[in-house]
């Protein structure tokens, strides 16, 4: 009992550090992780929108979160493990006597608790600017945040666990990032590409899950309804997990 | 006989192709200071790393305090036990001195002594600073602090004054003296000679993934330091026989050079005791004993340090 809860308090307090020392002591972090996500909604709300800014912004909304979702686990995750691995600090971790998951918890707690900021924010300033509505059932939406979170973390973790230098790992967390949002439903309607296309897009787990987590979360539909989508996502994050698990290295 | 705290037996580590150590053995024995001296490459940080279980041997065998640093239980153990400054570890650059001492303190469930650990390691006025605004000194104070907090039976420095300025070095001398004096184990490894010859009670001179000599500084540099050697200027300076017994003699007109194997105070005192009876005054007067510098040269065949000036000898 001791030791769990000797774990639990090392994890909150580990946490808590990673949340002031990489976002509220980072202007850069503050302004990449709300700033521009919320002036993206403005402009793509305005420059997208055909007729109502409203509907846009209720694509948007999911989308912009479910970008943020993929750059937690890229990046937030992924890239931020290699450099830690490369600046010799999950070596100093590993020879501490706290079970070495503990740091990755809180890494991933971290960005975990800074994506619901992000989340909140936008739907805040959707719901105060746009009038967008969050229709759907609260458990379902942070249920499917969680998976979501959950396959991009453990594909983001491949990243830390196969890549050695924090200059590729964030050129390739980038590359992933970026290009997958705009390809995946985030921002623009996969209808919008030609039908090959469209369906080449929809076997990515990007757009499997920011599909699911806009209709859950903005039309209301059941989780049911995506059932076959959960299901490949979880065998994503599994999939992730066990790759990670196989290859990722302390030291 | 007395256990010893680490006991090192024919290990070697290859890394590919690459031997980085190739069957050293050595065994420390608690209370003491162990030093590994050698070039950079030498395979002295390797060795300390599979002391500490960062890296596994490839054969021999590791023991710490009993334990096996490569076996999982043993390791879990271990770490509570033992404490650790690794070289160039950087910590996150916006966290404070004082946050991280207490969060290590949590890693290792003690109470946070915050204050009184940054007192000995000089960081007393430094604890609100972030790490990124630190020196590379301050830094490694700090990474000094984190490895002594938990209060561990044995400590393994890797290169611990490393860049440090002389205040720093002071500081970390007088903490591994401090270490000493309560019956701490400690290995570290280092390429300053006065690092080893002051603070270690055993040095093992390590190339190329060999230990090729293993002793006390001044053992060593009795065994392997050559002749300590007087040099003057004396103007109507003659042997005389019993002077002529101290060792060999060189002179160049007035300037005149002995090198001794014995103790070259005895030697001084008969030179000077004939001059004053020849009547003759010595000026210029030099004396050259010996270091740790000339054995490791000797052992090695190569200086500690390439940017290192070369061994004072008499340029005759």
């Amino acid at each position: 009992m001791t030791r769990i809860a000797l774990v639990l308090r090392v994890l909150l307090a580990q946490t808590r550090a990673n949340f002031i020392w990489y976002f509220l002591r980072d202007g850069e972090m503050i302004f990449w992780s709300l700033a521009i996500p919320v002036f993206f909604l403005f402009i793509f709300s305005f420059a997208l929108g055909g007729g109502s800014t409203r509907q846009t912004s209720t694509f948007l909304i999911p989308g912009l979160i479910g970008a943020q979702v993929l750059s937690s686990g890229f990046w937030g995750v992924g890239a931020m493990l290699a450099t830690f691995r490369e600046k010799k600090l999950l070596r100093r971790i590993y020879l501490t006597p706290i079970p070495p998951w503990t740091f990755f918890a809180s890494l991933v707690l971290y960005r975990m608790s800074l994506l619901a900021l992000q989340a909140l924010v936008l739907a805040l300033v959707g719901g105060l600017v746009f009038h967008v509505h969050v229709v759907g059932n609260p458990g379902s939406i942070a249920l499917v945040l969680l998976l979501g979170a959950a396959t991009f973390v453990s594909l983001g973790t491949v990243i830390g666990a196969l890549v050695r230098s924090t200059e590729s790992a964030n050129n390739i967390a980038s590359v992933l990032t970026v290009p997958l949002a705009f390809l995946s439903d985030a921002y623009i309607p996969i209808d919008r590409f030609p039908a090959a296309i469209g369906n080449a897009l929809r076997l990515l787990p990007s757009t499997q899950f920011i599909d699911t987590f806009r209709g859950v979360a903005m039309y209301g539909d059941s989780l049911a309804h995506y059932a076959g989508w959960i299901a490949l996502l979880c065998l994503w994050a599994l999939a992730g997990t066990a790759v990670s698990a196989r290859y990722f290295r302390w030291v | 006989m007395i256990e010893p705290a680490i006991s090192v037996s024919r290990l070697v580590k290859r890394y590919g192709d690459v031997v980085a150590v190739d069957d050293i053995s050595f065994d420390v024995a608690p209370g003491t200071i162990f030093g590994l001296l050698g070039r950079n490459g030498a395979g002295k940080t390797t060795t300390l790393e599979t002391c500490i279980g960062l890296a596994a041997p490839t054969g021999g065998a590791v023991r710490v305090l009993g334990l096996d640093p490569a076996k999982r239980q043993d390791f879990d153990r271990l770490k509570r036990r033992m404490g650790v400054q690794l070289q160039a570890t950087s910590l996150p650059e916006k966290a404070k001195a004082r946050e991280i001492l207490d969060l290590y303190a949590a890693y290792y469930g003690v109470v946070p002594r915050t204050q009184e650990l940054a007192e000995r390691v000089g960081l007393e006025d430094k604890l609100d600073r972030f790490v990124g605004k630190m020196s590379g000194g301050e830094q490694q104070r700090l990474a000094l602090a984190l490895a002594l907090l938990h209060d561990p039976e044995v400590v393994f420095l890797d290169e611990p004054t490393a860049g440090m300025d002389a205040f720093g070095r002071r500081i970390l001398w007088g903490e591994v003296e401090r270490l000493r004096a309560r019956g701490k184990t400690l290995v570290l490894t280092t390429h300053y000679i006065e690092e080893a010859e002051r603070l270690c009670d055993e040095i093992c001179v390590v190339q190329a993934g060999r230990i090729v000599a293993r002793d006390t500084a001044a053992a060593l540099v009795a065994a392997y330091g050559g002749d300590a050697s007087i040099d003057f200027a004396a103007r109507g300076f003659t042997l005389e026989p019993a002077l002529e017994g101290l060792g060999r003699w060189t002179h160049a007109g007035e300037r005149w050079q002995v090198s001794v194997q014995a103790e070259a105070g005895h030697a001084l005192g008969a030179i000077v005791a004939h001059a004053n009876a020849l009547g003759v005054a010595i000026d210029d007067l030099d004396l050259h004993r010996p270091g740790l510098e000339d054995a490791f040269l000797a052992i090695t065949g190569e200086p500690l340090d390439d940017d290192a000036a070369a061994p004072a000898g008499l340029a005759a």
